[in-house]
């Protein structure tokens, strides 16, 4: 079983900031996009969100199931929030308003009777909501297919994670490829011992008791190699003294410029929000 | 060797990588082999591996098995990143790890029905908060938060958890005595 992340080279603009730079402005974004609730300010930050998609040179095929989840989760939770209950919390949809469509339901056998009115007021934070969602989940679509793995350690060292976490990170991804051999190998010895693990029958909780001859192998193998990792890293007196990595990180002038139209940004939009008491609820009248 | 609940040395960090890259290849192995699953409950098993990982090594090692293997699964599935959903499966795992220094015999009746517990209030916990911050991130209401996204986590979450923890717990004293730890 090959596994395997989505990143490539692609050459594209947004690979040539430094990938701590990158994060910074994600999630300077994703704190400033929350603030809002008004479509004129929300759109601003779809069209940040989704040019950082197309800078980046991705294609449908490659991001499509990433883009089908989103559009799932968010459909469903529009669907059902704003436009079937009329709910909305911190964006306040206004009950009342002007009346779209409104029909009524009588249901069979019981003789219940549904009133739904759907109103302008809903539809606008239906909106709101779905490029609020939008723009988040593409703001953090782009990463994984942008930024090398093997990064990742040193990025996350340089934004100020401790040297330990920031390791526990690398370390996970490099063991990704050995654990996927592992269980290949398992799943392929338990195969021949007759376990078929596409053909589980039973019930649910006789389903997922009848994973355990795959689970259990590849955990305790797992684990009897992370006991020869921590003494062989004991030996070499892993945590005494500062780590350095093997990839270096240089900030360049465009990553500065990244990193101060962020906190502009950001800044700017804590000040629009709780100083001049902007971007709240908003619909044309 | 003397164990302490918040230790955070070489150990723990092997661990906590091998819990969280366990529990993104697993993930995306489940996924792929499509495991069928009853209803509208996906098999998750994978799920059980941080909490695991907790119990067997600590709050901490379970936080990082849940968090980060929570991105490297959705890293491998291409579903992007999701910060607080990483964090609800890191707290997930973090609750059953607080009874870590209290674990004595892991096939023991008493010790595994406290893992049980713990679980069970794992999960409500990370789902919990994970679901409650898509009130804030989306914007919908209470009752959808519940309905849409903490019912359908908890009921996968809590099942496997409940059915492959012991299971991994009573594997693990097999080799327990082995580590010399």
């Amino acid at each position: 079983m090959l596994v395997s992340f989505s990143y490539r080279p692609r050459h594209s603009f947004i690979e040539r900031f430094d990938p701590r730079a990158r994060w910074i402005m994600s999630l300077a974004l994703l704190f400033s996009i929350v603030l809002f609730w008004d479509i004129r300010y929300l759109s601003f930050f779809f069209l940040l969100s989704i040019s950082q998609v197309f800078l980046a040179r991705l294609t449908w095929q490659e991001t499509r199931r990433a883009w089908l989840f989103i559009l799932v989760l968010s459909t469903m939770m529009i669907l059902v929030n704003t436009i079937i209950t009329g709910g909305g919390t911190i964006g306040g949809v206004i009950s009342g308003g002007k009346t779209l469509l409104q029909f009524q339901i009588k249901i069979p056998l019981t003789g219940w009777i549904i009133h739904y009115v759907l109103t302008r007021e809903r539809v606008w934070f239906a909106l709101a909501q779905f490029l609020r969602i939008i723009s988040i989940g593409s703001l953090f679509l782009v990463i994984p297919f942008t930024m090398d793995p093997r990064k990742y350690g040193v990025t996350f060292r340089g934004i100020g994670l401790p040297d330990k976490l920031a390791f526990t990170m690398d370390l996970a991804f490099r063991f990704i490829p050995t654990l996927a051999r592992d269980f290949q190998i398992t799943l392929d010895a338990q195969r021949a011992r007759g376990y078929e693990v596409e053909k589980i029958e039973g019930n649910l909780f006789t389903r997922i008791r009848r994973m355990a001859p795959l689970f259990v192998p590849v955990t305790m193998n797992a684990i009897l190699a992370g006991e020869d990792i921590t003494n062989a890293m004991d030996l070499r007196c892993f945590g005494l003294k500062k780590r350095t990595w093997v990839e270096s990180l240089k900030y360049q002038g465009m990553d500065y410029v990244m990193i101060g139209v962020s906190v502009v940004i950001l800044v700017g939009s804590l000040l629009l929000r709780f100083v001049f008491n902007t971007g709240d609820f908003w619909f044309p009248v | 060797m003397k164990k302490t609940l918040w230790a955070f040395g070489t150990r723990e960090v092997v661990f906590a990588a091998i819990g969280a890259a366990l529990y993104g290849v697993l993930s995306y192995a489940t996924n792929l082999l499509q495991i069928p699953g009853a209803g509208n409950v996906s098999l998750r098993p994978a799920v059980a591996i941080p909490m695991f990982f907790g119990v067997a090594f600590g709050p901490i090692v379970g936080f990082l098995s849940g968090a980060i293997g929570n991105i490297l699964s959705d890293l491998l599935s291409g579903y992007g990143f999701w910060p607080w959903w990483d964090l609800g499966n890191g707290l997930m795992a973090l609750v059953p790890g607080l009874i870590y220094l209290s674990i004595k015999d892991f096939r023991s009746w008493g010790d595994l029905l406290k893992a049980e517990g713990m679980v069970i209030l794992g999960v409500v916990l990370g789902m919990g908060i994970a679901s409650l911050s898509e009130i804030w991130v989306s914007g919908i209401d209470l009752a959808t938060a519940i309905s849409l996204n903490f019912v359908p986590a908890f009921i996968t979450n809590v099942i496997n958890g409940l059915i492959l923890v012991p299971i991994l717990m009573v594997a693990y004293s097999a080799i327990v005595a082995r580590s010399g730890r």
